[in-house]
């Protein structure tokens, strides 16, 4: 009666117990940092011996944490819109195409997010060097781009494969060219698995550390940038302020997506 | 399945359909594997050519402790995070839809937040005079504040805690697919709820636990943020270790050697975890 979970007996409440005591253990780290990003302690003594929003009228008032959002968000939208046109192009070929090859292909493809990203940042960065693109905008994007392909071909492939193709092709039967099938047919049907690449891949570069440490410059630097600086630095409050913040648009991500999964899928 | 429009598609000379996979190609054909492959000539060439970077490798005693310790740390992490994620993911498998959307809506959270997010709150959390030690000197457990932090502890929480969904979420998966029934037999036949744990469902869960296992085990080998802030200098990991032989010591030829050696484990351990779940389903929770 193992998997019947009115069944388990005294087994149930053992198993719901622990099963609760880690997902507190898995918010624990999310609720403490926004607790303490409103508390007055400098020395991130907790619980604070006061409440403050200082730290945030502090992070606020630095251009460099703004300028240094604003640059991950530009760089992650780019990278992001980049993906997803390229990941869905790819992906029309690796569920559709016939030819030898196309798992060798969709292997390769999904090669940046199997190997260790370290390996890929020094190799990026001493390529990058090389030939002049350390520390550019367009460096950023384009090894972003490359770590958040395979997060947009998956979903996308995903949803190529579960689209009956014969509506395309009936389209194309009653007089819609080629492209007008792809575009007004099969692109809303798979619109969920396009969306779903779209914040993967957004997130993807927005998060992304590694590649970022070697490629940043004194004049560009992403937000995960910034934090790591300061994180070696001191344990200073305003990072706190800076991941909560992080923390309430992770949030928003989150409820955006649900609610857009249900409007989408009816 | 396959009409005519996919063969419309192909430009002149290349195979049917992969015309549309070019650009992505191209992408990731100059931007990933020409400097991968650069970097791998690199450590046979750099500062001369011959394979003296990876004697260097081999033959000092610290890298030699920086390889066995990260071996060490990734499979620390995969045992114990097999051991939190497996009764979680049971109880996932079948609980009421209402309580266990609750757990997953938590589950996505940790994993969405921001990564540098999540360390940092685990520095403050187990620095010397943080929350868990005098939470802990407050219940009167201990008396002297332990040292979670900058040691094996530290980064085995942080990277237990990264983990957790990656494993957690295919292994829902797995569980749910085992029909009830087989455990409902066993019990009619006799068996022990422990028998039948022991003889039905750890078998018929185990292909979902290697994989994910393997999928951790691979992660935590080249995984550089949370060993560099919540590791010590005693135990370093590879991929901090690769790091810094680049950007403090800017010994290319050195750095290189060691990534290859990371990249080739990587791989093989890749490959394994490919045969084990199929090629289709890689990506695990997306």
């Amino acid at each position: 009666m193992l998997l019947d979970y009115d069944r388990l007996g005294w087994l149930r409440v053992a198993l719901v117990g622990f099963t609760a005591a880690v997902a507190a253990f898995l918010l624990l780290p999310v609720v403490f940092i926004v607790l303490l990003s409103f508390g007055s302690s400098r020395w991130l003594a907790f619980p604070p011996p006061g409440w403050t929003l200082k730290w945030y009228q502090q992070l606020l008032a630095d251009p460099t944490w703004i300028d240094a959002a604003l640059t991950s968000a530009r760089i992650a939208a780019m990278a992001a819109i980049l993906a997803v046109v390229i990941g869905l192009f790819a992906s029309f070929s690796l569920v559709r195409g016939e030819f030898r090859g196309r798992q060798v292909l969709r292997g390769l493809l999904l090669m940046p997010m199997v190997l260790p990203v370290v390996v890929f940042a020094i190799a990026i960065y001493a390529f990058f060097l090389r030939i002049g693109l350390a520390g550019t905008t367009v460096g950023f994007v384009i090894a972003h781009t490359i770590l958040a392909l395979p997060f947009a071909i998956i979903p996308i492939t995903a949803a190529l494969e579960g689209f009956d193709k014969s509506i395309e092709d009936a389209a194309i039967v009653c007089g819609a060219s080629p492209l007008q099938a792809r575009l007004r047919i099969t692109l809303p049907s798979i619109r969920i698995g396009i969306f779903s690449a779209a914040i993967f891949s957004f997130l993807a570069s927005w998060d992304e550390v590694v590649v970022a440490i070697f490629m940043a410059s004194p004049t560009l630097q992403t937000l995960p940038v910034k934090i790591w600086g300061s994180l070696r630095a001191d344990l200073s409050p305003v990072v706190a302020a800076a991941s909560s913040l992080l923390v309430g648009l992770t949030l928003c991500l989150m409820i955006v997506t649900a609610l857009l999964r249900r409007k989408l899928s009816t | 399945m396959q009409g005519n429009s996919s063969r419309r598609g192909s430009v002149a000379g290349l195979p049917a359909g992969s015309g549309s996979a070019l650009p992505a190609l191209l992408l990731v054909g100059l931007f990933f594997i020409v400097p991968v492959v650069a970097l791998l000539l690199r450590s046979v060439t750099d500062p001369e050519p011959g394979l003296q970077n990876y004697a260097a490798l081999f033959g000092s005693g610290t890298y030699v402790r920086v390889f066995l310790n990260t071996f060490l740390v990734a499979s620390v992490v995969t045992a114990v995070t097999i051991l939190v994620a497996f009764p979680v993911a049971w109880m996932l498998a079948i609980m009421p839809p209402a309580l266990g959307s609750i757990v997953f809506g938590i589950i996505i959270l940790s994993m969405w937040t921001n990564l540098l997010t999540r360390t940092y709150a685990w520095m403050v959390l187990l620095q010397r005079t943080g929350v868990i030690n005098r939470a802990l000197m407050g219940l009167g457990i201990i008396h002297e504040p332990l040292p979670l932090i900058n040691n094996l502890a530290g980064v085995t929480i942080g990277m237990v805690y990264i983990m957790l969904p990656f494993m957690i979420l295919p292994l829902v998966g797995t569980l749910r697919a085992i029909d009830p029934m087989t455990l409902r037999a066993a019990a009619l036949c006799g068996a022990s709820p422990f028998a039948a744990f022991r003889r039905i469902l750890l078998p018929l869960s185990l292909p979902g636990v290697a994989a994910g296992g393997l999928m951790v085990f691979v992660m935590s080998l080249g995984y550089f943020v949370t060993p560099a802030l919540l590791g010590g200098t005693s135990n370093m990991m590879l991929a901090e270790m690769i790091a810094q032989t680049v950007q403090s010591l800017l010994n290319w030829g050195l750095g290189s050697a060691a990534a290859f050696v990371l990249l080739v484990v990587t791989m093989a351990l890749y490959a394994i975890q490919l045969r084990l779940v199929g090629a289709r389903r890689t990506g695990g929770g997306i």
